[in-house]
């Protein structure tokens, strides 16, 4: 019988630099998830990440903030397809809504991978009790 | 534009934080005319001088944020992407509806950019727009079906252990086995 593991993405190339893909939707389906990625998330403050959206929108920025809903607040942003949306080249600051966001890929280097899949199976067996 | 609606503008019931005059919107490009925009916890408004505008839900808000380009023909503004479209024809913003001709795997955009004639007010707008917008959270909804990408099967991945164990012991065995 299968046990249900904590998931987790691995997706290569972004640039140079190895990143890794964790699939919010999947580990946010229960609250106490969004709890440890907003703690996760706050402690990227300030490393560079590329947030792509549900519309395929892919936005490459600072990450200035975040809240409990993971509402995602970037500085110095560029947009990687600025062809179909040449009104957002202009644009230095943004605030995206936490649920339109389909990714955000993280420098592998800034990620202690091991510890953020520990610390999810954790919550895991904890939902389970 | 046939999706403009009158409708009194919003106050202090509908938590009006930011009252914004003398600010032009533009959508998907096309100018709507000189107005005032209300930046409301309920909703965001736009009302032109004859009080004709639109309300975008903050739910469909994708992203918001500061323009700061002052050779943009339009100048400093705030944008908005919304997760609806608007069409022309029809009277109210049309959102993750199925169309004859529309491609059911792509999310509709529509793109806002409201001009303010007084420059400085921009960062109060997003700021603004930021305290709204965090108000109004997506419900937590374990069994929504609105996630357009694969199906994230979480038992379907290779790498991750199994465990193996049957659940009725030696129901792997052959029977009967005959070295």
């Amino acid at each position: 019988m299968m046990r249900k593991k904590t998931p987790t993405l691995r997706e290569i190339q972004w640039g140079q630099r190895e990143t890794e893909k964790l699939d919010l939707r999947a580990l946010l389906c229960q609250a106490s998830f969004g709890r440890l990625f907003y703690s996760f998330f706050k402690s990227l403050v300030g490393k560079d990440v590329v947030v792509e959206l549900k519309n395929d929108l892919s936005i490459c920025g600072t990450l200035h903030s975040v809240d409990q809903y993971l509402n995602i607040k970037l500085t110095d942003i560029s947009v990687t397809d600025p062809e179909k949306y040449p009104h957002m080249l202009s644009v230095k600051n943004c605030f995206i809504r936490g649920s339109v966001v389909r990714y955000v890929q993280l420098p592998a280097d800034e990620v202690d991978t091991q510890l953020l899949q520990d610390a999810a199976r954790k919550e895991a067996l904890q939902q389970k009790q | 534009m046939s999706f403009l609606k009158s409708f009194p503008p919003p106050g202090p019931a509908e938590g009006l934080l930011r009252q914004q005059p003398d600010t032009e919107a533009v959508l998907n490009g096309k100018g709507l005319g000189t107005g005032t925009l209300y930046i409301a916890e309920s909703r965001l408004s736009w009302l032109d001088g004859s009080g004709l505008g639109f309300s975008l839900e903050y739910p469909t808000i994708s992203l918001h944020a500061l323009s700061r380009d002052r050779s943009d023909c339009l100048g400093e503004h705030l944008y908005v992407m919304v997760n609806a479209k608007f069409e022309e024809e029809s009277k109210e913003p049309v959102a993750d509806e199925e169309e004859e001709d529309s491609d059911d795997d792509v999310e509709p955009i529509t793109e806002f950019r409201f001009v303010p004639s007084d420059k400085s007010a921009l960062e109060a707008m997003f700021t603004a727009m930021c305290e709204c917008q965090a108000l109004h959270p997506d419900p937590e909804d374990e069994d929504s079906d609105d996630y357009d990408g694969e199906e994230y099967d979480v038992e379907a991945h290779d790498g991750m252990e199994v465990d193996a164990t049957p659940t009725v012991a030696g129901q792997f065995e052959d029977a009967d086995v005959d070295h």
